[in-house]
């Protein structure tokens, strides 16, 4: 499999878009903040994008669609997207989102100003207060006609987005697919999480020994992709003679755990099966992995579970949890992650795990909170979701 | 037309429930009717659930395991093998009104029960956990095309992975602050296992019901009309799932050479056979 990142934006609490995500990373400088949400007196840290209040989106106004319209006009993303349209047309290309939230932020304040029990004028959104809301906008927004479509499998569903493109791709139905994800910061989510005793009122400190839980956050992000097996003139006139190395999705892996709809299998045995699949549809050996970016939210049980089975299945690669950058960004963690993995493998900089301080025991990783210069040529990021739903990405890196 | 043509896939097995039919069989034996009766179930058993979990388990999440269940069992398939790919329109419109009401309160503490129960994926989660299925499986949401998209998927994944796979189509009456703006009052779940058709499958004719054809390509379509009895009607127009019940038809009466189109997305249509 070969299906090339074309271009990538990601907006969070780290960045506005990739190069201050750069930024951040270099500087080890963590975007979370404390609660400030309106109407939320929770103690804990989130990962906060500012400026969301000021965007104006009309019949589509909802926190969710203005960080997705944020994170849409950050670097060449719409001219690649406006470029892909001209080539092979608007129908050739698609949408598939990830989300958990897809705007229950609107619900939750048009609530709050019921008519007499009912939906006050401004809140009569059908195409908002429905689940498909992100794909719904984005294909509205960024002019694309194709199949679109939303996956909604909690925490890991903008990574899964990557393996519903790779698909449609290398069937032929579109020639390119915009792959992302976004989740907002709402009541739902903090007072959720929060009567699941899964939030820490610190900042969150993946894999440490003194992690307490996990702090939320909310993010967009893009990535263009076409199967460069199908298309290789396409990728070509796209990345219009660019020669810095390409990367690739070369496998992905999808596996549910059976066991409990927010505790995760103690034994970690369907993120096992989501690795090797991974593996397995890359065709490639566990020791050619460089670098797994962990899903890693800071939970006791998350990363404890997880560290396992890495440890276990890629002793010799650098690991990292990069969530104490943007805290846990939900159904827009899988593709906030996937970005950071791909950037990684474009500057041969592998992220630390922020926040860290003494690794807990029983986690025989090699991580620290230190970012490390190393060559990168295979990546794996990992995300799990309630309901014991998994997805592991394989990004490889093309020299040309 | 442009289009692309997905290989063809066989359907091995179906299940069904709404207010008016509890199975697949029973929705065959009613769909020709010049009237439906109510069995006045207002939901269904999904007895795979295990006893404690089901009591708490909601609308959407019963609809489609028992779907699922109906579907699994009448193709022979062991459910733990199928990958499987869920879709609802609406989403758990009930469980948002509580959440939204209770956040709108002075109270904003909510059931973590009820919280994890409101993730859309949980039909699939509950599946998975229920019948022990650490196969990968999807949850989607595509509004008005749920059904195209979500059938485009799991066939393109199916012949992708070389897999049968398990298709469950369910919406839930929508809760009434949403209801303008949602419409459909109906409960209604539709399964299928469907595998990609081989020549030895081909010849296994007892197996399979029908052998379904896909393509997907420019244009725009409407949905067709479908000659259904009253309730049947609205509910095809207006819950999102329900518009399996095309599948239904086609899949009963057959549309050797003469593929119906539908709705794909903004720019795009598909073109459906089942002979």
């Amino acid at each position: 499999m070969d299906i090339r990142i074309i271009t990538y934006e990601s907006t969070s609490a780290a960045g506005i878009n990739v190069r201050q995500l750069r930024r951040a990373i270099d500087t080890q400088q963590s975007g979370l903040s404390r609660n400030d949400l309106p109407g939320s007196s929770i103690d804990t840290w989130i990962g906060k994008v500012r400026g969301l209040e000021e965007i104006d989106l009309g019949p589509w106004q909802s926190r969710n669609n203005a960080l997705a319209d944020l994170a849409y006009r950050q670097g060449e993303l719409e001219a690649i997207v406006e470029s892909l349209k001209t080539q092979v047309g608007s129908h050739r290309v698609g949408v598939v989102m990830g989300s958990s939230t897809s705007s229950i932020d609107r619900t939750e304040q048009a609530y709050t100003e019921l008519d007499d029990g009912s939906l006050a004028e401004k809140y009569r959104q059908a195409q908002v207060h429905n689940p498909d809301g992100p794909a719904l906008f984005v294909a509205e927004r960024a002019g694309i006609t194709g199949p679109a479509v939303t996956i909604n499998t909690a925490c890991s569903s903008s990574a899964k987005a990557f393996a519903t493109a790779a698909r449609w791709l290398t069937t032929g139905i579109v020639d390119a697919v915009l792959a992302g994800g976004v989740d907002t910061l709402c009541l739902s989510v903090l007072h959720g999480f929060h009567s699941l005793q899964l939030v820490s009122s610190n900042p969150c400190k993946p894999l440490d020994r003194n992690r307490d839980g996990i702090n939320l956050g909310e993010a967009a992000g893009y990535a263009v992709l076409v199967d460069a097996e199908r298309n290789p003139q396409l990728v070509d006139r796209l990345r219009d003679g660019c020669s810095a190395a390409s990367i690739s999705l070369r496998g992905y892996g999808e596996s549910s755990d059976a066991h409990h709809m927010s505790h995760p299998h103690p034994d970690g045995a369907g993120a096992r099966n989501a690795m090797l699949g991974a593996l397995t549809t890359a065709e490639l050996n566990a020791d050619k992995i460089g670098y797994v970016n962990l899903h890693g939210t800071s939970s006791r049980a998350n990363d404890l579970i997880e560290s396992k089975q890495v440890a276990d299945l890629f002793p010799k690669a650098r690991a990292s949890s990069t969530k104490a950058w943007m805290g846990h960004t939900l159904g827009a963690a899988g593709i906030t992650e996937a970005i950071i993995c791909i950037d990684a493998m474009h500057r041969d900089l592998v992220p630390g795990t922020l926040n860290l301080d003494e690794l807990d025991d029983g986690l025989e990783l090699n991580t620290s909170s230190e970012n490390t210069e190393m060559p990168l040529k295979y990546a794996l990021t990992n995300s799990f979701g309630f309901g014991g739903n998994n997805c592991s990405l394989l990004f490889e890196k093309h020299q040309l | 037309m442009e289009k692309t043509d997905i290989p063809p896939l066989s359907i091995v097995g179906c299940g069904a429930w709404s207010p008016w039919f509890e199975n697949w069989d029973a929705f065959v034996a009613q769909v020709s009717a010049d009237e439906l009766e109510e069995h006045g179930l207002k939901a269904p058993a999904a007895s795979v659930i295990p006893g404690t979990e089901r009591r708490r388990a909601p609308l959407p999440v019963k609809l489609a395991i028992e779907a699922s269940m109906q579907a699994c069992a009448a193709a022979s398939m062991d459910p733990t093998q199928l990958p499987s790919v869920f879709v609802s329109g609406l989403g758990d419109t009930q469980l948002t009104d509580y959440m939204c009401r209770t956040l709108a309160s002075e109270n904003k503490a909510l059931s973590p029960t009820r919280f994890h129960n409101s993730v859309h994926n949980a039909a699939a989660g509950y599946w998975t956990i229920s019948v022990g299925c650490m196969r990968s499986s999807n949850s989607l949401a595509g509004y008005e095309v749920s059904m195209s998209m979500a059938l485009l998927e799991a066939a393109v994944q199916a012949n992708s992975e070389q897999s049968p796979i398990l298709i469950t189509f369910y919406d839930a009456p929508v809760a009434p602050v949403l209801q303008p703006l949602l419409h459909n009052r109906h409960a209604f779940a539709l399964a299928l296992v469907v595998a990609p058709a081989t020549a030895a499958d081909a010849a296994d004719d007892s197996k399979t019901l029908g052998t379904l054809r896909l393509s997907s390509g420019v244009g725009q379509s409407a949905w067709p009309e479908l000659g259904l009895p009253a309730p049947l009607k609205e509910c095809y127009e207006t819950n999102p799932a329900a518009r399996s019940l095309l599948l239904a038809e086609l899949l009963i009466h057959k549309n050797k050479d003469k593929p119906v189109t539908v709705p794909l997305s903004n720019g795009t249509s598909m073109a459906l056979e089942i002979s």
